[in-house]
């Protein structure tokens, strides 16, 4: 009788204990998705999910266009409301750092998760990675590029491959024949933006941040070479400042400028002017003559999945996104052609799609080459504070251009990184 | 003599004219040109209007976004102006010390900024179980210092001896209120109107907070997707910025002349 009662228990707690696990695989389920562009991340996260059902049919992927994703994860988080958060959501590169470090406990931890890291980009993945950890999936690229108009530097007597592996040196004395012979300056980039700067610092390896997160800006004999060089380069005539970022778009589409050099998301805006079809080119950038680690290679922008901790499926949530962002060759094929939606999954840049000639840039197949540039781009840790020493460095930049002394405007720049950070 | 300063003043004001008139011509303009050509400075009208529109529908819930921003709207418009208008009489015409300097307290509150009671708010809504509804939209606006200080000023111009006469006539005092005051006072309500309407409609960064789902979305903050992506869609932008500011436009032009008395009364 004992026995029989033992049994019974022991079959009432293994039968309780299973039986979850065995509801919760057919279960249906719904994975909420935050993110903001319909023409480039949305409509890759709804190919995605069509990959994804046919793999587990009971998961819904729901994915809610969100301009400003940061500030509402920052007043949920701060309010402790974290029900209302979704299961996964996409997070500008920039603030990745930030937002792991500010909300520890936050965001599901992906080390163990299966997701083979490996496939992505180097400098990437560091860019989600704190204490070890990793704490996002890789999505979009900013690497960056140096498109050129093909057709002027012909005019001028130049080709692409003049243009290639070069130092900022040699791209000004190209840039100021150039500029003599087409009337036409290289560049164009806005007045107190730092954007350009940062890609020049990426280049070499180098941040606003030493490793150990303290401000590196007055003493950081890079980032002085980097001024040295934009002063020369606006003195020039090579790159002519302008004030809005759609006078920035304009100054090549209307092709007053016969170049630019940016994240490679900038493609989406370079093809937009039909009128110069098959007259760019995309090479990589160029180097610093005399940073230690000067390299051609830099990033700009770009962006991640994170999946929250606060999800009640953080498991699916993993392998949705490890069978289709972080697995699926085929995803990346489908988004590619039109959205322009380059990887930094690199199985993608071997496959046939990737190597296919674009009209709009002579045949050249752009997009394996930027996904082999993406591949030597240098690591750095963009920090806790990247935005506050970014609009720092803005106000440097202004005031240098205005005739403050260098090392002066830099110092005040760390000063008043350090006066946030404190 | 007085022919050239009429000269000068036409030139003056055509001037004002061109300054004020010209963003909503671009605007205007812009809603027809491709992107492309925006960037490269037509100013003349292009034939995309109809390719903009069809990108707009087709990317965005524009009829949804344009019913919840209005019905919101109105009703925030409506709540407020009863809660503000009564507030304002009762400061005004039983105004005592005590109360005078409850009005002190009421408006130095217009100094705090929201940012700073968002995450105290949010927390409210979030804990009351009022998130992507409408009430969660109207309850932090629907009394604000600013229109009850409106509806106190103007108040100050309303005649007590109507109010006497109505009480001896045997009026309790909301009669008072809805049947005297309300009707003499229309012109304030008509300024307030069109004050909160315009606030109401054009808020973002309350309704980015609490509208969570996607049919919960408001005109502003469908706007502010059409500007997060890589490419931004520059005549697709304009005919939707054109689409959002016609209901404030036309409750504008039907309020306009009450508008205007309603501010120059309460600043009397």
């Amino acid at each position: 009788m004992k026995k029989g009662l033992t049994l019974l228990l022991i079959f009432v707690v293994v039968f309780l204990g299973f039986s979850p696990v065995t509801a919760e695989a057919e279960q249906e389920v719904t994975i909420t998705v935050w993110c903001w562009d319909p023409s480039f991340n949305i409509y890759a996260m709804e190919e995605a999910a069509k990959i994804y059902a046919e793999i587990a049919p009971h998961v819904t992927i729901d994915v809610i266009e969100e301009s400003d994703v940061e500030i509402k994860l920052t007043t949920m988080v701060n309010a402790g409301q974290t029900d209302a958060l979704p299961d996964i959501l996409l997070m500008q590169d920039n603030s990745l750092h930030k937002n792991i470090i500010s909300y520890p406990d936050t965001f599901f931890d992906l080390t163990d998760s299966g997701i083979d890291f490996a496939q992505f980009a180097d400098y990437k993945v560091a860019l989600s990675v704190v204490n070890g950890r990793n704490y996002a999936v890789p999505f979009d690229n900013g690497t960056a590029i140096n498109a050129i108009r093909t057709d002027v530097l012909q005019q001028a007597g130049y080709t692409l491959a003049d243009f290639t592996d070069i130092t900022w040196s040699e791209y000004l004395k190209i840039g100021k024949d150039v500029l003599d012979k087409t009337g036409k300056p290289l560049l164009s980039a806005i007045a107190e933006s730092p954007g350009l700067l940062m890609t020049m610092l990426q280049s070499a390896g180098t941040w606003m941040f030493d490793p150990n997160g303290e401000v590196y800006i007055a003493e950081n004999a890079v980032l002085k070479e980097i001024v040295e060089v934009y002063i020369e380069l606006v003195k020039s005539g090579v790159l002519v400042q302008v004030n809005e970022w759609d006078q920035y778009i304009s100054s090549f589409n209307r092709g007053t400028v016969a170049g630019t050099i940016n994240g490679c998301w900038i493609i989406g805006s370079i093809v937009q002017q039909t009128d110069q079809k098959g007259k760019w080119g995309i090479t990589n950038i160029p180097k610093l003559d005399r940073a230690p680690n000067a390299t051609n290679y830099s990033n700009q922008g770009g962006s991640s999945w994170m999946v929250l901790a606060s999800s009640a499926h953080p498991e699916v949530a993993t392998d949705f996104l490890a069978h289709t962002f972080a697995g699926s060759v085929k995803l990346y094929e489908t988004i590619l052609p039109s959205s322009g939606a380059l990887a930094t999954y690199l199985p993608a840049g071997d496959s046939a799609v990737y190597n296919q000639p674009h009209e709009f840039f002579g045949g050249q197949a752009i997009y394996a080459d930027i996904t082999a540039f993406a591949a030597k781009v240098p690591q750095v840790s963009y920090g806790l504070y990247n935005y506050e020493a970014r609009d720092a460095l803005g106000n440097a930049i202004t005031q240098i251009m205005a005739g403050a002394d260098i090392d002066a405007a830099l110092r005040e720049a760390e000063e008043s990184v350090k006066f946030l950070m404190w | 003599m007085s022919r050239i300063i009429r000269a000068t003043k036409y030139l003056f004001l055509s001037v004002i004219a061109f300054l004020s008139l010209f963003p909503f011509f671009w605007m205007l303009n812009s809603a027809t040109n491709s992107s492309v050509d925006i960037l490269t400075g037509t100013l003349l009208p292009g034939n995309h209007l109809g390719e903009n529109y069809q990108t707009l529908l087709a990317n965005t819930n524009l009829i949804q976004a344009l019913w919840n921003s209005f019905r919101n709207a109105v009703v925030a418009t409506i709540a407020s102006l009863i809660v503000c208008s009564i507030a304002g009489y009762g400061f005004e015409i039983y105004h005592d010390r005590v109360k005078d300097r409850l009005m002190v307290i009421l408006l130095l509150s217009m100094m705090v900024p929201f940012a700073v009671i968002m995450i105290p708010l949010f927390m409210m809504i979030g804990k009351a179980n009022l998130m992507n509804t409408t009430t969660a939209f109207i309850l932090p606006t629907i009394s604000t210092a600013f229109l009850i200080f409106l509806f106190r000023q103007s108040t100050r111009g309303f005649p007590s001896e109507i109010i006497e006469a109505a009480r001896i006539e045997g009026m309790g005092e909301l009669g008072i209120f809805i049947k005297m005051y309300m009707p003499i006072m229309r012109s304030t309500y008509a300024a307030a109107a069109v004050i909160t309407f315009m606030s109401a409609w054009n808020s973002y960064l309350w309704p980015l907070i609490i509208m969570q789902k996607e049919a919960s979305k408001t005109m502003p903050l469908l706007i502010a997707n059409l500007i997060s992506g890589y490419v931004i869609d520059y005549g697709v932008l304009m005919l939707a910025v054109t689409i959002s500011i016609l209901p404030t436009v036309i409750i504008f032009l039907i309020l306009q002349k009450n508008f205007a008395e309603g501010i120059i009364t309460s600043i009397k």
